[in-house]
C-alpha cells in the first residue's frame, strides 16, 4: 500500500506544481499576469504584499482543494499588514487536514467585466478559442462562443457580438466600454498559444477588463 | 475523402445512363424489389440492369448473375445485399469500370465491422470508384428520375425539379425532408444520403454540388464529420458560390452519443461545429422547422438591405409582423414620398398610408397587385412581406397569379404570410409549388428573412484577399 500512497502524493504534487508552471509558461509567452507570489509562511506573505503593494488577495493552494472559495480559502481586498496576518491564519485554517503547497499572494485585481478566455483541442476541428462571460454567472448563462484557430481581428469582433452579454463589453448604462484592443490581443494570443503549445485545454479565468486594460487573475491548462 | 478523379466520376454516378441494381428481387417488400420498381415507375429512361444470381428475370427485366455479366456500360450501381457480399461486388464493379456505386446496406462501421468498410474503401480507391454509403438511402435526382430510395413511392413523396440539393448523413432525416418538401410543393435538384461516408463524405459532396448546374442552394444535414478543418474550408469556398444551409444534430451530450453509434462517426463538440459554421458564414438552422423555412427563402434574389416593407389586408397580422421585424433586429421601411402619393390615389380616403400598409379587409386582388407594384418600385424597401388573409370575401384564386408574379418579378425578394386552416393551407401548397415562399406564421417568415438578409449582407461585402483562418 505504501507505494500507492507515495504515488498518489507524487501525483498531487505534480498537479499543484502545474499551477505555478502554467503561470510561468504564460509569462514566457508574453501574457501579463497579475503580480503573484507563492509563499509558505506568514512573514513571507507580508514581504510579498509589501513588494507588490496593497490591496492584495490570498488564495490557498492545495491539490486537495479545487473550490477554494467554498472552504474559505480565498480572501480579497486585504488593505494592510495587520489584516493580512489575520487573513493568512484564516486561510491556513481553512486548509486544515489537507495537503498544502502554500498560499498565493496576489495583487488585487481591478474591478470590471469578468470574462473567460480559453481554448481546447476539439477531436474533429482541432484547436479552437473560446470567449465567454465569466464570474458567478458563468454556470447560469453559459454565454460562450468559439472560433476554430487561427483567427483574426474580425473574428474577435464577431465573437463579442455573439455573446448575449455583449452590452457589458461594449458599454451599458453609462459604463465605459472595456478596452477592445486588450481583448482582441488577448484572444488572438490565446489562440496562438494553444496552437503553438498544442494544448488540450487552456482557461484564463477570470480575466477582468475595464476601459484601460485587463488583469489575468487565474489560469489553468492541460497539456 | 475522395480523390479528384473520383469527384469527376460523381457526375456519372448521379446522372447515369445505365443503372445496375445488385440484389434486385421479384419479391414485393424486399429492398431490391422496391428500388427496381421505383426506377421503372419513376420513368427512369436509361438502362436498368437487375443483378441477382437467383433470378433470370426481375419485374419483366432480364436479370444478370453478376455486374460483370452485363454487356453495356454501367454508370451507377445500387447495392442492396447483405454487407458481407459487398466487397465481392465492389471487385466486380472495379473490373467492370463502373461510374460509381451506392451501397445502401448497413452492417459496416456502425456495427463494428470496420474490416468490411476497409475492404470497400481499398477497392474503391484502387479502382478510383466513388462510393456513396454504406448504410444510407443513396440518391434521388428528379431531373433524370434516378432513385435509390428504398421507400415505396406511395409512402414517401418524391419532390419535383427545383434548385435545392440535400446532403444528408441520416437516411431517416433525409427521407423526412424530401417527403415534407414534396408535401410543401418544394422542388429539389439532388438528394444524396451518404451514411457512413466510407469513401465519399459530406465535404466531397459539397464540392461537387458547388459545380452542379441544377443546384442553387445546398442543404447539409450532419451528425458528425471526421475532418472538421476540411469541411470548414469547403463550406467557406462553396458558401461564396451558393448558399449553404446546415443543420447539425447531436448538439448535447446525449445527442452526441446517439449520433456516434448511429453512423459510426465521432461527433466532436457542438461549440466547435457552431464556431466553424459562423466562420464559414453558412446559415445554420436550429431545427427541422427552421430548415424548411430557410429553404423557402433562399431561392429569392439577394436583399439589398434590411428595410422591410409589409403589405396586409388584416391590421393585426401587420402588427404581428412588425413585432417580429423588431424582434429580429430588422428595420421597418419608411415609404418613399412618391410611393405614399401613389398609394393615396389607390386606397380609400379613410385608409392610413404607411408601412405596414393595411389594405383593409375589403381589399381586392387587383389592389394587392397595385400595392405590390408600388412597393417593388420603392428604393426605400429591401424586402417585401405580403400578408394575405385569404378568408376575406373579396379574396379569390386570382391572388395566386398576383403573388406568383410578385415572386417571379425578382426586383426584390418577397415572402408571403398566410395564416389559417385547411382552405389557407391548400393555397399555401399551390403557392409553394409555384415558387412563392409562403409561411404560416409571421415569426417563422421574419426569422428566416433575417438569416437570409444576413447572408445577403455577407455576399455584398468584398472578399478579404488574405482571409485569416484555416
Amino acid at each position: 500500500m505504501k507505494w500507492e500512497t507515495n504515488f498518489i502524493n507524487l501525483l498531487c504534487k505534480l498537479t499543484a506544481m502545474t499551477m505555478i508552471d502554467d503561470f510561468r509558461l504564460l509569462e514566457r509567452r508574453g501574457f501579463k499576469l497579475l503580480p503573484y507570489k507563492m509563499v509558505k509562511s506568514e512573514d513571507g506573505a507580508v514581504a510579498a504584499a509589501r513588494k507588490m503593494g496593497y490591496p492584495v488577495a490570498l488564495k490557498i493552494v492545495s491539490p486537495e482543494i479545487s473550490h477554494k472559495t467554498d472552504v474559505g480559502g480565498v480572501k480579497l481586498k486585504i488593505g494592510n499588514e495587520a489584516v493580512l496576518r489575520q487573513m493568512y491564519r484564516e486561510v491556513l485554517a481553512s486548509g486544515k487536514g489537507r495537503r498544502l503547497d502554500g498560499v498565493l499572494v496576489q495583487k488585487m485585481a481591478r474591478r470590471g467585466v469578468e470574462l473567460i478566455i480559453g481554448g481546447k483541442k476539439d477531436q474533429v476541428f482541432g484547436h479552437m478559442v473560446v470567449l465567454g462571460l465569466g464570474g458567478i454567472y458563468v454556470e447560469i448563462f453559459r454565454d460562450v462562443t468559439a472560433r476554430i484557430c487561427p483567427i483574426g481581428k474580425e473574428d474577435v469582433l464577431e465573437m463579442v457580438g455573439e455573446l448575449k452579454s455583449h452590452p457589458l463589453i461594449t458599454g451599458a448604462r453609462g459604463e465605459k466600454p472595456i478596452n477592445a484592443k486588450a481583448l482582441e490581443n488577448l484572444v488572438i494570443a490565446t489562440c496562438r498559444l494553444i496552437e503553438k503549445e498544442d494544448l488540450k485545454e487552456l482557461d484564463l479565468n477570470p480575466v477582468i477588463f475595464d476601459s484601460r486594460g485587463c488583469d489575468i487573475v487565474d489560469a489553468r491548462m492541460v497539456k | 475523402m475522395a480523390s479528384r478523379g473520383m469527384l469527376k466520376k460523381l457526375k456519372r454516378l448521379l446522372e447515369p445512363k445505365a443503372i445496375a441494381v445488385v440484389g434486385a428481387s421479384g419479391t414485393p417488400g424486399k429492398v431490391g424489389n422496391v428500388i427496381t420498381r421505383n426506377l421503372i415507375d419513376g420513368k427512369y429512361d436509361g438502362g436498368i440492369y437487375p443483378v441477382n444470381p437467383k433470378y433470370k428475370e426481375v419485374l419483366g427485366l432480364k436479370c444478370y448473375g453478376r455486374v460483370t455479366d452485363i454487356r453495356g456500360e454501367v454508370d451507377s450501381v445500387i447495392v442492396a445485399t447483405p454487407a458481407a457480399a459487398v466487397p465481392g461486388i465492389m471487385k466486380d464493379c472495379a473490373k467492370k469500370k463502373v461510374g460509381g456505386v451506392v451501397v445502401l446496406s448497413g452492417g459496416f462501421e456502425e456495427v463494428g465491422r470496420k474490416d468490411l468498410a476497409d475492404a470497400v474503401k481499398t477497392i474503391a480507391e484502387r479502382g478510383g470508384i466513388p462510393v456513396i454509403g454504406p448504410n444510407c438511402l443513396g440518391i434521388y435526382n428528379p431531373y433524370n428520375h434516378v432513385d435509390s430510395i428504398f421507400f415505396p413511392m406511395y409512402k414517401l413523396g418524391r419532390p419535383g425539379k427545383g434548385g435545392v440539393s440535400f446532403i444528408t448523413q441520416s437516411g431517416a432525416v433525409g427521407s423526412v425532408i424530401i417527403d415534407a418538401a414534396d408535401n410543401y410543393g418544394l422542388g429539389i435538384a439532388k438528394f444524396i444520403s451518404y451514411g457512413n461516408a466510407t469513401v465519399i463524405d459530406e465535404t466531397d459532396l459539397l464540392e461537387y454540388l458547388a459545380e452542379d448546374r441544377h443546384t442553387s442552394t445546398i442543404i447539409l444535414y450532419i451528425e458528425g464529420v471526421k475532418d472538421g478543418r476540411r469541411l470548414l474550408r469547403a463550406m467557406k469556398e462553396v458558401n461564396r458560390k451558393k448558399p449553404v444551409l446546415v443543420l447539425k444534430a447531436g448538439k448535447g451530450t446525449a445527442g452526441q452519443a446517439a449520433a456516434q453509434s448511429h453512423t459510426g462517426n465521432i461527433a466532436g463538440s457542438y461549440l466547435a461545429y457552431r464556431a466553424a459554421f459562423r466562420q464559414a458564414k453558412v446559415t445554420e438552422a436550429r431545427n427541422l422547422d427552421e430548415l424548411f423555412d430557410l429553404m423557402r427563402i433562399f431561392g429569392q434574389p439577394r436583399a439589398g438591405g434590411n428595410r422591410i416593407g409589409i403589405i396586409t389586408n388584416g391590421g393585426g397580422l401587420g402588427v404581428l409582423t412588425t413585432d417580429a421585424v423588431e424582434e429580429e433586429g430588422l428595420t421597418l421601411a419608411t415609404l418613399g414620398e412618391q410611393t405614399a402619393k401613389n398609394l393615396k390615389g389607390l386606397l380609400p380616403e379613410y385608409a392610413n398610408i404607411g408601412n405596414p400598409l393595411d389594405l383593409i379587409a375589403d381589399a381586392s386582388v387587383e389592389l394587392y397587385d397595385k400595392a405590390i407594384e408600388e412597393y417593388s418600385n420603392d428604393s426605400n424597401i429591401d424586402f417585401i412581406i405580403i400578408c394575405v388573409l385569404l378568408q376575406t370575401p373579396p379574396m379569390n384564386e386570382g391572388i395566386i397569379n398576383v403573388l406568383t408574379k410578385a415572386a417571379e418579378d425578382k426586383r426584390k425578394p418577397v415572402a408571403v404570410v398566410s395564416v389559417g386552416g385547411a382552405y389557407t393551407a391548400a393555397y399555401r401548397k399551390i403557392l409553394e409549388g409555384r415558387g412563392v415562399p409562403t409561411f404560416e406564421s409571421p415569426h417563422a417568415a421574419i426569422k428566416a428573412v433575417s438569416k437570409f438578409i444576413e447572408y445577403s449582407f455577407y455576399m455584398k461585402k468584398p472578399r478579404l484577399k488574405k482571409a485569416p483562418g484555416p
